[in-house]
């Protein structure tokens, strides 16, 4: 059993899925941080090494901050290697160049455990703030999204609050 | 977190947000006229802020004053349709 940011991951699962046990993780993110972090996609918790899990613990504490990965793309099959008498400063300047991240990182803007949390009542306290009907229906303990209440609002009645979590 | 006008409308971003141009706009912001309107599926824009509107419920006109936090949200949503549930049992059985 090892403990990450206070969450505790069951060896015998496999690392893709013990990464859900995190409040704000799915299955997609779960995915894009094994590749992120380029932990196999079989394998579980307890194969993990101990440098991978403080680089998975380091990225999760702060995924805004992380450096980002850096590419290192194949070469085509018609590839011809440049002259030996190529300067290195060229070759070098290249390989910066090649291995640059590119595109959009969905993983920077991640927010886990108490970041999410605070998200989601912000967001109800704002609603509440301004006094619209999502806000009053939250406050009332009721289903806000148009679900029937003359039957089955078990799970708002139980859950939806104004300060929810706590 | 402040919700953008993009992000609120179930509409397609490239149609632009829903709104009515009022015509008393101006003399609302200035004399502090509140404006009738039924309404309710108008977005609220910055230039709303500050305006007290008359909002339509189906029966009533519910006075809303604008704020900017309201600015990506629909005149109906501050205008409640439907009256208090109170659970009162009737003598006549």
């Amino acid at each position: 059993m090892v403990h990450v940011l206070g969450v505790a991951l069951p060896d015998m699962q496999l690392a893709r899925l013990a990464l859900t046990n995190f409040y704000g993780i799915g299955h997609k993110t779960a995915q894009r941080l094994c590749a992120r972090l380029q932990i196999h996609d079989r394998s579980k918790i307890r194969d993990l090494t101990a440098q991978q899990i403080t680089e998975l613990a380091s990225f999760l504490a702060s995924p805004s901050t992380a450096p980002p990965l850096r590419r290192m793309p194949l070469a085509s099959p018609t590839f011809q290697p440049p002259p030996a008498s190529t300067p290195i400063e060229v070759l070098r300047k290249r390989v910066t160049e090649l291995s640059k991240p590119t595109g959009a990182e969905p993983l920077r803007n991640l927010k886990i455990e108490a970041e999410g949390r605070r998200v989601v009542r912000e967001n109800i306290a704002h609603q509440r703030m301004i006094g619209s009907y999502v806000g009053k229906r939250h406050a009332m303990g009721l289903p806000v999204r148009g679900q029937n209440t003359q039957s089955n609002a078990k799970t708002a009645k139980k859950l939806n609050r104004v300060n929810r979590f706590g | 977190m402040q919700p953008s006008l993009i992000l609120r409308s179930g509409r397609s971003a490239w149609k632009g947000p829903y709104f009515v141009a009022f015509p008393n706009l101006k003399q609302a912001l200035e004399d502090h006229v509140p404006i009738r309107t039924q309404e309710r599926s108008c977005t609220i824009l910055p230039n709303f802020v500050g305006i007290r509107f008359m909002v339509h419920n189906g029966k009533d006109y519910i006075p809303v004053t604008v704020t900017q936090d309201m600015v990506g949200h629909k005149l109906g949503e501050f205008a409640h349709t439907k009256k208090r549930f109170v659970y009162r049992m009737t003598k006549n059985r």
